[in-house]
């Protein structure tokens, strides 16, 4: 890492094209990819739609049903599309959250759902969905705030004296997620029993209730804040350095910090008010974009990105239709592929 | 396990149990309930032993009952050790149909020694159910929809005895073949399902909810026309004497025609 790190801060203007060019293409082939995943996954679903006339509507930007009926148009335009976008949105918000924080707090296990920044998320959507129930706007706002509340209470509890070690990161993630997870089985003590059921299930991580008002505002976070994040990437890449470091070759070590800490709560923020607790995304993602793709994170964000979004649509659908008419949570299909894939990357390196 | 030959201090863990006992004339001789039994309104003077997944075993124990009735096998089976170490009777019952339903009140009432009213109880019934059904044979089949939440979808599946109560008011569950009871349900399998009535379960200790069409089915013929029906929660999801009520109110709201007379 450190190597890397040090032929960036030494790199003559040639070796920034370079890496100029590995970001575009891979993330050009990443976009590809990810434009192709929304249209194939589109024509799978626990009601068959025929794939020729989907696809003729789907090119048509729904403004042709191609020959299908009005309620597999709806089916194809009202839920099924919508819903792989808040797919797209929620994982690329997450795996981009993660490669920042990994990078900002130099900690491979920095990761929203077990630094326990979802859990903040989490207990803010809560408190809107008792108080302020029929106003969605709020589930965004009081998710990023609890989010951003919860990233600065890891992080000040994990500064020591020593400055943060990774072991206090995660040692101080821990215990605010297990905190947080008490406040939570607290709140739910005030919802009555309807609510109670649809919660747990939301917490799990679940995409079946893709808001309308919720989605664009999703969309439009997760493309802004992966690139503000981009956009800091060559001072996370002097940060991974150290701060000092970084400080002394004049990368304004706070501002950066600010950035990422808004940023990725935002991130955070909304995806979790829109879908709940969906875990390990913020960490496999990044970690298989810098095996690939190398560690600059101005490549491996913008990747990571990308990579979450194709990560979260493909684990949702298999999610929605492996029993269908039935479904599973999507935070226990991204868990059951990312803890062992996780492990087998730990091997590894 | 043996009953003792007069049973004067029992438990219920399920809110259609205590319903039960106190329906066959055994209400005085409940000593403890879940949180959640609040019908009929005596039962509330009755102990608490926390709700139906979480009892207190120290607290049931402390009440010294003869029996304790369990509704679904879900509870644990160290839980039903554990009493039975204590010398103390469990009877479990899981009714999936109204039929089971009337089996559980005749078994009930035998455990209390209170045969004859609730012979009295499910005859009752029963008059009740065959006067629906009667009154809708001649129907068309509705096809029904049923929202137990809409966000996430959770409908009722094949081991819900509310789809043999839909079956026996003159509609057909859309999701009757879905394995399982409560099963969380695909946004588009609901809308290609096309209800021609829904059925919101809401209003009841459940809370209000429920009260609103999910939103993959605001464009389904049952919204479209207006069949969209509220019945409250307690009459639809307690396998206890009120489920004839809720049977009938689902019959009404469905077939009007076949009651205004």
């Amino acid at each position: 890492m450190s190597s890397t790190a040090s032929n960036i801060v030494t790199s003559p203007a040639r070796q920034n094209r370079v890496t100029l060019r590995k970001t575009v293409v891979s993330c050009l082939a990443l976009t590809i990819a990810l434009l192709l995943s929304i249209v194939l996954m589109s024509l799978i679903g626990s009601e068959q739609l025929p794939a020729r006339a989907s696809l003729c509507a789907l090119a048509s930007f729904g403004t042709s049903s191609c020959g299908l009926t009005r309620d597999q148009f709806d089916i194809l335009f009202q839920i099924r599309l919508p819903r792989i976008l808040l797919a797209a949105a929620v994982g690329g918000s997450l795996a981009t959250a993660g490669a920042a924080y990994q990078a900002l707090l130099r900690n491979p296990l920095a990761e929203p759902y077990l630094l326990g920044i979802s859990n903040g998320a989490a207990v803010g959507t809560m408190i809107a969905l008792i108080f302020f129930g029929a106003s969605e706007w709020t589930r965004p706002f009081l998710a990023f705030t609890g989010a951003l509340l919860a990233t600065l209470a890891v992080y000040r509890l994990a500064r020591g004296r020593a400055g943060a070690t990774p072991e206090r990161l995660v040692l101080a993630g821990v215990i605010v997620t297990t905190f947080l997870s008490s406040v939570i089985v607290f709140v739910t003590t005030l919802m009555d029993a309807t609510r109670i059921r649809s919660f747990t299930f939301w917490l799990l991580g679940d995409l079946s209730g893709t808001s309308r008002t919720l989605l664009p505002v999703a969309i439009t976070i997760t493309i802004v804040g992966a690139l503000a994040l981009t956009l800091n990437a060559r001072s996370l890449n002097l940060l991974m350095l150290g701060e000092r470091d970084a400080f002394d070759l004049g990368v304004e070590v706070g501002r950066v910090r600010v950035v990422v800490f808004v940023v990725a709560s935002l991130l955070v923020g909304s995806s979790v008010a829109a879908s709940g607790s969906v875990g390990y995304v913020g960490l496999v993602v990044p970690h298989l974009a810098r095996l690939s793709l190398g560690s600059d994170n101005r490549i491996s964000i913008p990747a990571a990105a990308l990579g979450g979004a194709l990560f979260v649509i493909v684990a949702d659908t298999v999610a929605r239709t492996i029993i269908a008419p039935r479904e599973l949570p999507v935070g226990a299909i991204t868990a059951l592929i990312g803890a062992p894939l996780f492990i087998y990357l730990l091997k590894r390196a | 396990m043996s009953l003792p030959a007069h049973v004067d201090r029992v438990i219920s863990l399920a809110p259609n149990l205590t319903e039960i006992v106190f329906a066959v004339g055994g209400g005085n001789r409940l000593v403890g309930r879940t949180s959640y039994c609040d019908y009929p309104p005596e039962a509330k003077a009755v102990a608490e032993i926390g709700d139906t997944l979480h009892p207190s075993l120290e607290r049931i124990i402390a009440l010294r009952p003869q029996v304790v009735l369990i509704s679904t096998a879900s509870q644990l089976e160290i839980f039903t050790q554990q009493l039975q170490n204590q010398n103390i009777a469990v009877f479990v019952t899981d009714p999936h149909d109204l039929t089971g339903v009337f089996r559980s009140i005749g078994q009930v009432g035998e455990i209390l020694g209170q045969q004859q009213q609730a012979t009295l109880v499910v005859q009752k019934l029963r008059d009740r159910t065959n006067a629906v059904e009667q009154a809708v044979k001649q129907k068309p089949l509705v096809r029904v929809f049923y929202q137990l939440s809409a966000e996430p979808l959770y409908t009722a599946g094949h081991d819900a005895f509310v789809t043999d109560l839909i079956r026996r008011a003159g509609a057909i569950s859309v999701t009757a073949a879905v394995p399982g009871a409560w099963p969380k349900y695909s946004n588009e399998s609901a809308l290609a399902a096309k209800p021609e009535a829904i059925i919101l379960p809401t209003g009841g200790s459940m809370g209000a909810g429920n009260s609103n069409v999910t939103e993959a089915l605001r464009q389904s013929p049952a919204a479209l026309a207006g069949r969209v029906y509220k019945i409250n929660d307690d009459h639809l999801v307690r396998p206890g004497p009120r489920a004839v009520d809720g049977l009938e109110e689902m019959a009404k709201a469905l077939h009007p025609d076949a009651f205004d007379k």
